[in-house]
């Protein structure tokens, strides 16, 4: 989610941070040195416990910064001392480094993962199994999510934040035009038509974000994409609810009721600004950056945020992004990690502020000013928050996951430019994960 | 005599000793050279000829093959199999060659004309323009992705600005069939200055009574350069040309930063991207394995380009 949130901030800084990942090497290795210290101490002789929890939270202007909140517990906790590190670079590059230092026996205690990552990066031996730590937790957090930290009955880690998907639209537009906020997918098409002859779309198609929104919005139509039978995998990307969502986004496409644009591209901002992109189907996580967007256009108080349309045979959600915090392998003091994770991930207000839409269910989350003066005074984050008790509980990621990204991504664009059918992408995924799974040596039914 | 005998011997063993000493320091000299070089280029490429080898798989069966139990697999050249028969790498490797096709003679051409240029005695200062052709080489990467990728965006573009309001339709660089033209087009921008100082050093190199001599045959400026000055600068092609080559096949920060703003472009677009992608686990199989066995295809591949270069090179200059 992070690495959404730099990406966010326009085509141009997209395009500097996949720059500096070329220079990553030379970072790598000074970084490296720095945050090789292996987290150690004992809790048994009284002595304190050192951890160390490498994050990639924005730590932006006018957020409470990691260190703050972390220096709220180190001065609470004198016996478990917590060092928080930045990660700079990309996503992907953390996952490697992780990877590096779980070899070499020098991993920090606490990593932040994304939960389509978490099932490869257990099958790669990086987790430890901190499963008897975690029922006391459990509670604190949706249920979807934490699924999403349990990997074939382990749990690695808990839930930060989430990405359940939402509809955004502009409220003021849709009463001008006399649409209705679209309760069902089918209405979702009708008034999607109804719009575009005024030259307006409510929903974008973003072939960027294929992956992520693709499989959320089947997710959110009851499928499951990836299941299990015995011993081995059992994938079903084509199924007959996956196929609903993607007759659905064809209809849009055909008739040109959906805009096509990227998510990441400045054109999508633009939409936004002039006014002919009023509506779309976003992670819960996009409502600050919309708003964050549009500020200082006469967009501000217009906005609105509704549940997702109604798909399958029941109103659902589903997971667009999201991470947790991880404890390592090689972790000598799991349990303490664990207690730091739990009251790091229920400090509900300072996450907020960093623009998370939080996992933990402890405390409502209170919407930031800023962001509710955009959305016409509703109570945002409780929407978002009732998305995300709405998630479906029973989409798991597999093992290489990030895998059939690409080829996703591929059929998206194709599928966006006419060259191609959105059903394609669910073949898309279907070959890869299939092939993503047989690559790391596990069963496939 | 026999003292002589012994004179001629102690000579000899101080010459010795003094041979030893020297070698001694020779190599106490080539040491910091040989530990980096060592560390930082053989034992990478013999690790990575290692790992080409080996494949890691899950171990301990079941869902998640045992949540941790990898093994090295030997593969013996199943990675290099996957390589050569994988459409995708061919495709990038055909792109690649496409890009190099157009842009390293035009860059090595514009290198050239520059170095000319520079280094004809009517340019009386010629430091400025040295400079200047060779900044874009000293812009960091980072500055010159977020600039071209400026000049580029089909909303943004400057030029497309220009061209518009003088009535001709803008350039879409993003275009699939024209990003390769666009990337050419930052290399050459990028590396010209680069290969117009090696260029710019072999002219520097020829003696200048050659040109008086030519002078006093009555040679034309345009003969000294036709017949002293381009034929004298051809090892430096060579050189210029085969760094070339080698940069092409490895072409890696123009498709990465065009990847950004085109997320149609594959993850193994070019085959430089496909190495890094599979080692990342963005593109399967992944890991060590795969992505060693892809770059060193690769560098076998620039190798026997670079090969074939200096063979027709050498066969058309004698």
């Amino acid at each position: 989610m992070t690495k959404r949130m730099v990406r966010a901030s326009g085509l141009l800084a997209a395009t500097a941070a996949a720059a500096m990942m070329l220079t990553a090497c030379g970072n790598d290795a000074a970084s490296s040195g720095a945050a090789s210290a292996p987290a150690s101490g004992s809790d048994t002789n009284g002595k304190t416990v050192e951890l160390e929890y490498i994050h990639r939270l924005p730590d932006g202007e006018g957020m409470t910064k990691v260190n703050d909140i972390v220096a709220k517990w180190n001065a609470a906790h004198p016996d478990i001392q917590v060092k928080a590190t930045k990660w700079d670079g990309a996503a992907q590059e953390l996952q490697t480094k992780l990877e590096t230092d779980v070899k070499a026996g020098n991993a920090p205690c606490l990593a932040q993962v994304g939960y389509g990552e978490v099932p490869s990066l257990f099958v790669k031996g990086l987790f430890e199994d901190v499963t008897p730590y975690a029922s006391k937790y459990a509670s604190h957090y949706s249920d979807a999510t934490m699924t999403m930290m349990t990997v074939g009955g382990t749990v690695v880690g808990l839930p930060q934040d989430t990405g359940p998907l939402v509809y955004y639209y502009n409220k003021a537009a849709f009463d001008e035009l006399g649409l209705k906020v679209p309760t069902t997918i089918d209405e979702l098409v009708s008034e999607a038509k109804t719009a575009a002859a005024s030259g307006k779309h409510i929903l974008a198609f973003t072939p960027d974000e294929t992956t992520y929104w693709v499989s959320a919005l089947a997710a959110a139509s009851g499928a499951s994409w990836y299941g299990t039978e015995g011993d081995s995998w059992t994938v079903n990307t084509q199924d007959a609810n996956s196929t609903k969502v993607a007759e659905a986004l064809q209809t849009t496409l055909d008739d040109k009721s959906a805009l096509v644009v990227n998510r990441w591209d400045d054109a999508f901002g633009a939409a936004l600004l002039d006014g002919s992109l009023i509506g779309h189907i976003g992670a819960a996580w996009e409502a600050p950056l919309l708003s964050d967007t549009m500020k200082n256009s006469d967009n501000v108080g217009k906005w609105a945020v509704a549940q997702l349309p109604t798909i399958g045979d029941k109103a659902m959600s589903g997971p667009d992004g999201g991470s947790g915090v991880a404890v390592m392998k090689g972790c000598p003091n799991p349990e303490q990690a664990m207690e730091f994770a739990d009251w790091f991930n229920t400090q509900v207000p300072d996450l907020v502020s960093q623009g998370l839409v939080t996992a933990a269910t402890t405390e409502p989350m209170t919407t930031p000013e800023a962001v509710s003066k955009f959305y016409g005074g509703q109570d945002v984050f409780a929407e978002l928050a009732t998305a995300n008790e709405k998630m479906n509980p029973n989409f798991p990621y597999i093992p290489g996951f990030s895998a059939i990204s690409d080829a996703m991504v591929q059929a998206g664009t194709a599928a966006g430019n006419g060259s191609g059918k959105v059903v394609d992408i669910l073949k898309a995924a279907q070959d890869a994960s299939v092939k993503a799974l047989k690559d790391l040596g596990l069963a496939v039914k | 005599m026999a003292q002589t005998t012994t004179a001629g011997a102690q000579l000899k063993r101080g010459h010795r000793q003094r041979e030893k000493r020297e070698t001694r320091t020779g190599w106490m000299f080539l040491a910091p050279f040989l530990v980096l070089f060592t560390v930082c280029f053989l034992i990478p490429i013999f690790v990575s000829i290692y790992q080409s080898f080996f494949q890691q798989k899950a171990s301990g069966g079941g869902l998640y093959g045992g949540g941790g139990v990898q093994e090295n697999v030997f593969v013996a050249f199943d990675n290099y199999k996957y390589v050569v028969t994988s459409v995708e790498f061919w495709t990038g490797m055909g792109r690649i060659l496409l890009f190099g096709i157009i842009q390293v003679p035009v860059m090595i051409i514009a290198a050239l004309a520059l170095a000319l240029l520079i280094d004809s005695i009517t340019v009386r200062h010629p430091g400025p323009w040295r400079l200047s052709y060779f900044l874009p080489y000293a812009v960091p990467g980072v500055v010159a992705a977020v600039l071209w990728t400026y000049i580029y965006h089909p909303q943004m573009s400057p030029i497309n600005k220009i061209l518009e309001s003088v009535g001709a339709s803008g350039i879409s660089f993003f275009d699939p069939k024209i990003i390769i033209l666009s990337m050419a087009n930052m290399t050459t921008w990028t590396f010209t200055g680069y290969n117009m100082l090696i260029f710019l050093a072999a002219l520097q190199a020829i003696p200048k009574d050659l040109y008086e001599a030519a002078r006093i045959d009555g040679a034309t400026n345009w003969q000294v350069i036709r017949k002293i000055k381009i034929p004298l600068v051809a090892d430096a092609a060579l050189l210029a040309i085969l760094l070339s080559i080698i940069g092409t096949v490895q072409l890696f920060n123009e498709p990465t930063v065009m990847r950004a703003a085109n997320p149609w472009m594959s993850a193994d677009y070019m085959p430089m991207l496909m190495a890094y992608n599979t080692l990342m686990g963005n593109l399967s199989p992944s890991g060590n394995g795969p992505a060693s066995a892809v770059s060193i295809v690769m560098a076998l591949i620039a190798g026997v380009l670079a090969v074939f270069y200096f063979l027709i090179q050498r066969k058309v200059v004698k």
